[in-house]
C-alpha cells in the first residue's frame, strides 16, 4: 500500500489534551507539516506549518488567544481564517490585501483532533464510534511504514492486555488506517480502536482510543503505553533491515498571483456576501445591536480592530457599521446601529424593519480605522455610538496585553452600549457618564496629557466631539500622525459650484467636470470602475492619488497634513483649485 | 562579593546559569571565552581555572567552581531564599541529582549532534542523534503522565526546580542538530512552562512564549 500526498482521508493528527490553551503543537501528515492550535474560544486550526511571509514553521510563534503571532517578524493571523490582521514593519496600516495562510479542516471528536487535505468530504465518524465516551492513549510515534504498524497492531491484544485482561481477541481493518481489536472480559466485550496517522512514509503515530476504563485510569494508560512500546521497539528493529522508502514529496503551492503582484489600480466594488441577522437586540437607550453570521455556518472574512462593513439596506441605500468584535472572532460580527432621525432613512430601515433570520447583503470588512499595536501608550476615546469601532480595538488590545486605556462618553447610564464586553474589559475602561459639554474638553486635557514617544490616541464618535480632541491634542503638542479618528458622517456643506478639467493619467483620458456634479459622478459616467462608499467624503474607500494641481479637499478622512500634502483626494466630495488635476487613476 | 561568569554566548551549559540567576535576580559578570572558533576553553590560562577544559565555569568571590549542575546547586543553595529550586530533602534532592545526570546525557547527545552540525565537531552524528530521541521519548512519556497525575515539572514538587533548568537548553536547541522534537508534544508544553517562569531570559535560538491564558 502506497501513501499519497493527496489523500483526502481524515486522519487523527493530535490528542484534544495536546491543545491546551496558549499553545501550538507541532504536527504532520502525509508529508505536510502542520501548525495545531486551539484559540479560547475553543475552535481548533489547522495550518500549513508555514508563515506565509519568510516560510518560518508557525509552530514555533505564539498562540495569543485570538490570534497566532508569527515568531520572526509577528505577523498575526485570526484565528478561524487564518487571514492576516497585522504586520508590525507597518503598524499604521491595514494589512491590505487578502493575506492568508493555509488552512486545512479540522474537527474534534472522541478526544482526538482530525484533519485531512483540503477538498475532503464531510468528517464521518467511524462506525460503532456512538456506542461509547472514548478515551484517547497517550499516542506512539513510530519509525515505520503505515502497513507494518497496522500489522502489528492486529496483534496487539496478546502483547498488552493479557497480563492484565487475559483472553483472545477479534481484530478487524476499519477504513482509513485503522484496526478495532476486540477483548473478550468477563464484563463483557471491550474494544480498542487504533488510528494510524500516516506521518510520512516511514513514520507514523499510533492513535488508540479505549471504550472501557477501570477506576485506575491512569494505570490502564500507563499499560497500554508500555504495550504499545514493546510494539514500537519492535517494529523499528525490524524496519533498521529493511530499505528505507523516499520520504512523501508533497507539492506546496507557491503563493498566489493575488498575493505576490500588485493590486488593480481600480478595484472594483468590493465582494458582497450575505449574513443572516441571527440576533438583534437593544444594548442601549437608542442603540440596537445586530449579530451577522455567514448563511452556511462558516466563519466571515478576516477583519482587523477598527474595520467596518457596508450593509446594503432593503431600501436600496448602504450604510457603515463598525465591527465591535475581538480577535479571531469569525463566526459573527456584531454591529451597533443609532436610531438617527436625521438619517436618510438607513438607520431607520435596519431598526424597524429588519428581524432575526432575516438575510442581508453586506460588504467584505474594509479598515479605514487601522489600530497600531507598537504604542507605549493607547487612548481610545468614545462617544455614544462611536464605541463601537474603539470596542474591537480594545479587545484586541486587551488580548494581547497591550497597555490602553478606554474613555467612554455617554450622556446618561441607559446609553453604555455593549456593557458585557465593557465591563470585561475591567479597570482599563473610564465611563464618563453625563459630562456637561463644557467640561469635555478639560477632561480630555486630562486625559490625554503632554503627547510623549509612541503615544496614540484614537477617537470615534460625534463630530463636535472629533474636533474637541483634536484641537485639545493639537494644543498638547500631539503630532497629527498620533491622533487617529473616524468620522462617521461629514457634516460639512459641500461646495459644488466649481469647474475644472480632471486628467486620469493612467487611462488617458480628460474629463470636465461641471459644476454640480462630482468627479466620481463624472468617471463613473465615463465608464470607469471606481469604488466608493458613503459618498460625503467621511470613509476613504474612493481616496485617489493626486498628480497635478491642488486639490478643495472637502472630506473629513484626510487629516490636516494629509490635506497640506495635496498628495491625494477623496473623488466623492473634493474637488479643484486649479483648472486641470491630474489624478493617478 | 561579586560573581563572575566565564561565558560562551551559544553555551547551552552556560545559558543554564545565565537562565537560573536571571530568574533568582543574581547580579553577575561575563568574561566571555571565545569557545568557537577560538578554542580558548583549550588554553592555557583557562585550563588553569578548569583542568578540565570545559565551560562554564564560575567565580564566586574567589571560589571557582565548573561543571553546570554543580554550579545550578550552588546559586540554588546560596541565593535562593525559597530553598525550593535545589531542595535537601532526600527522595528531592535524589530525585533532582537523576535528572542533573539525565541532562549531562542530553548534552552527550543533542549537544553534540548541534556542535557536529554548527561547529563542525567530529561526532558520529546517527548515534547521537539516536541517543537525544532515546532520552527525549523519555522524557515525553514521563512528562506526558506528569500531566495526567498532576505533575508539571520533571521533579514529583508543585514547582520547578534546577532539574528543569539542567534539562531545558539542549532540548530545546536540538533542531540545531537536526533533532526534531514533533515526536514530543509533553515536552513542547513543558517547555511552555520553563518559558512562563518570571525572570526567563532567552539565547540564540530559544524564543520567549507568550503569555500563559488567564486562570
Amino acid at each position: 500500500m502506497t501513501l499519497s500526498t493527496t489523500d483526502t482521508t481524515w486522519y487523527p493528527v493530535a490528542s484534544s489534551t495536546d491543545l491546551p490553551l496558549r499553545h501550538v503543537f507541532h504536527g504532520q501528515l502525509l508529508g505536510r507539516e502542520l501548525a495545531i492550535w486551539r484559540a479560547d474560544d475553543g475552535n481548533v486550526n489547522v495550518w500549513e506549518n508555514r508563515c506565509l511571509h519568510r516560510g518560518v514553521r508557525l509552530s514555533i510563534g505564539i498562540n495569543e488567544g485570538g490570534e497566532l503571532k508569527c515568531q520572526y517578524h509577528g505577523w498575526r493571523y485570526a484565528n478561524r481564517s487564518a487571514g492576516c490582521t497585522y504586520i508590525p514593519a507597518h503598524p499604521a496600516d491595514a494589512p491590505a490585501r487578502r493575506i492568508t495562510n493555509t488552512t486545512y479542516p479540522a474537527v474534534e471528536a472522541f478526544g482526538l483532533v482530525w484533519s485531512a487535505n483540503n477538498g475532503a468530504a464531510e468528517f464521518a465518524p467511524f462506525d460503532g464510534s456512538a456506542s461509547a465516551e472514548w478515551l484517547a492513549l497517550r499516542p506512539m510515534p513510530i519509525n515505520a511504514t503505515t502497513e507494518d504498524v497496522l500489522k502489528a497492531l492486529e496483534g496487539y491484544a496478546v502483547t498488552a492486555e493479557k497480563g492484565i485482561l487475559g483472553v483472545a481477541t477479534v481484530t478487524e481493518r476499519l477504513p482509513g488506517l485503522a484496526v478495532k481489536v476486540t477483548v473478550e472480559l468477563k464484563e463483557g466485550h471491550r474494544s480498542i480502536v487504533f488510528f494510524v496517522q500516516p506521518v510520512d512514509s516511514n513514520r507514523c503515530v499510533v492513535r488508540g482510543l479505549l471504550d472501557h476504563t477501570f477506576p485506575d485510569i491512569n494505570a490502564q494508560l500507563r499499560s497500554h503505553n508500555e504495550g504499545l512500546v514493546q510494539l514500537r521497539d519492535r517494529l523499528e528493529r525490524l524496519a533498521e533491515k529493511k530499505p528505507i522508502p523516499e520520504p512523501l514529496t508533497p507539492s506546496f503551492e507557491k503563493v498566489s498571483v493575488e498575493l505576490s503582484t500588485m493590486p488593480e489600480i481600480t478595484i472594483g466594488s468590493a465582494l458582497t456576501l450575505r449574513a443572516m441577522v441571527k440576533r438583534k437586540w437593544a444594548t442601549a437607550t437608542g442603540i440596537t445591536a445586530f449579530e451577522l453570521t455567514a448563511l452556511d455556518g462558516n466563519h466571515l472574512p478576516t477583519f482587523q480592530p477598527g474595520a467596518h462593513i457596508d450593509v446594503h439596506l432593503p431600501n436600496g441605500l448602504s450604510r457603515q457599521y463598525s465591527i465591535t468584535n475581538g480577535p479571531g472572532e469569525l463566526l459573527s460580527y456584531t454591529i451597533g446601529v443609532k436610531r438617527d432621525l436625521a438619517s436618510k432613512g438607513g438607520s431607520e430601515v435596519l431598526i424597524d424593519t429588519v428581524r432575526e433570520g432575516d438575510v442581508l447583503a453586506i460588504s467584505e470588512p474594509r479598515n479605514n480605522f487601522p489600530l497600531r499595536r507598537d504604542t507605549i501608550r493607547t487612548v481610545l476615546i468614545a462617544g455614544g455610538i462611536g464605541i463601537t469601532p474603539i470596542l474591537s480595538m480594545a479587545r484586541f488590545l486587551a488580548k494581547s496585553n497591550l497597555p490602553y486605556e478606554l474613555h467612554y462618553i455617554v450622556r446618561s447610564e441607559d446609553q453604555i452600549a455593549f456593557r458585557d464586553q465593557i465591563d470585561a474589559l475591567g479597570a482599563n475602561v473610564t465611563l464618563h457618564i453625563g459630562l456637561p459639554r463644557a467640561a469635555i474638553a478639560e477632561t480630555i486635557t486630562k486625559t490625554l496629557g503632554a503627547h510623549s514617544f509612541a503615544q496614540h490616541v484614537y477617537i470615534c464618535g460625534p463630530g463636535s466631539l472629533l474636533e474637541t480632541v483634536r484641537t485639545t491634542a493639537a494644543d498638547l503638542g500631539w503630532p497629527d500622525e498620533a491622533v487617529h479618528y473616524e468620522y462617521f458622517r461629514n457634516d460639512r456643506v459641500i461646495d459644488d459650484s466649481s469647474a475644472f478639467e480632471v486628467e486620469l493619467a493612467r487611462s488617458a483620458m480628460t474629463l470636465h467636470i461641471p459644476s454640480g456634479k462630482t468627479v466620481l459622478e463624472v468617471m463613473r459616467e465615463a465608464g470607469l470602475q471606481v469604488s466608493s462608499s458613503c459618498e460625503q467624503g467621511a470613509c476613504g474607500t474612493c481616496l485617489t492619488g493626486v498628480m497635478e494641481g491642488t486639490p478643495d479637499h472637502q472630506d473629513v478622512y484626510l487629516n490636516a497634513s494629509e490635506k497640506r500634502a495635496n498628495n491625494c483626494m477623496m473623488t466623492c466630495v473634493s474637488r479643484s483649485l486649479t483648472p486641470r488635476l491630474v489624478l493617478d487613476i | 562579593m561579586a560573581i563572575t561568569l566565564y561565558d560562551f554566548e551559544l553555551s547551552g551549559n552556560c545559558y543554564k546559569l545565565r537562565l537560573l540567576m536571571s530568574i533568582l535576580g543574581v547580579r553577575y559578570d561575563i568574561i566571555p571565552v571565545d569557545f568557537y572558533p577560538g578554542r580558548q576553553h583549550k588554553s592555557d590560562w583557562f585550563l588553569k581555572l578548569n583542568p578540565l577544559g570545559q565551560l562554564p565555569v564560575l567565580v564566586d568571590d574567589g571560589l571557582v567552581l565548573r561543571d553546570s549542575g554543580a554550579i545550578l546547586a550552588y546559586l540554588a543553595r546560596k541565593y535562593d531564599p525559597s530553598g525550593l529550586w535545589f531542595p535537601t530533602e532526600p527522595v528531592q534532592l535524589a530525585e533532582v541529582l537523576q535528572w542533573h545526570a539525565f541532562a549531562d546525557d542530553i548534552t552527550a547527545t543533542a549537544s553534540a549532534a548541534r556542535l557536529a552540525l554548527g561547529m563542525f565537531y567530529d561526532f558520529d552524528l546517527p548515534k547521537v542523534q539516536a541517543g537525544a530521541h532515546r532520552l527525549f521519548r523519555l522524557m515525553d512519556e514521563h512528562l506526558w503522565f506528569g500531566e495526567r497525575e498532576g505533575r508539571a515539572w520533571l521533579c514529583a514538587a508543585p514547582h520547578p526546580t534546577t532539574a528543569d533548568i539542567a534539562c531545558f537548553p539542549y532540548v530545546m536547541l536540538s533542531e540545531e542538530g537536526n533533532i526534531s522534537r514533533m515526536d514530543y508534544p509533553a515536552i513542547r508544553r513543558w517547555s511552555d512552562r520553563v518559558r512562563r517562569i518570571p525572570g526567563f531570559t532567552v539565547m540564540s535560538g530559544i524564543f520567549p512564549a507568550g503569555r500563559a491564558a488567564a486562570e
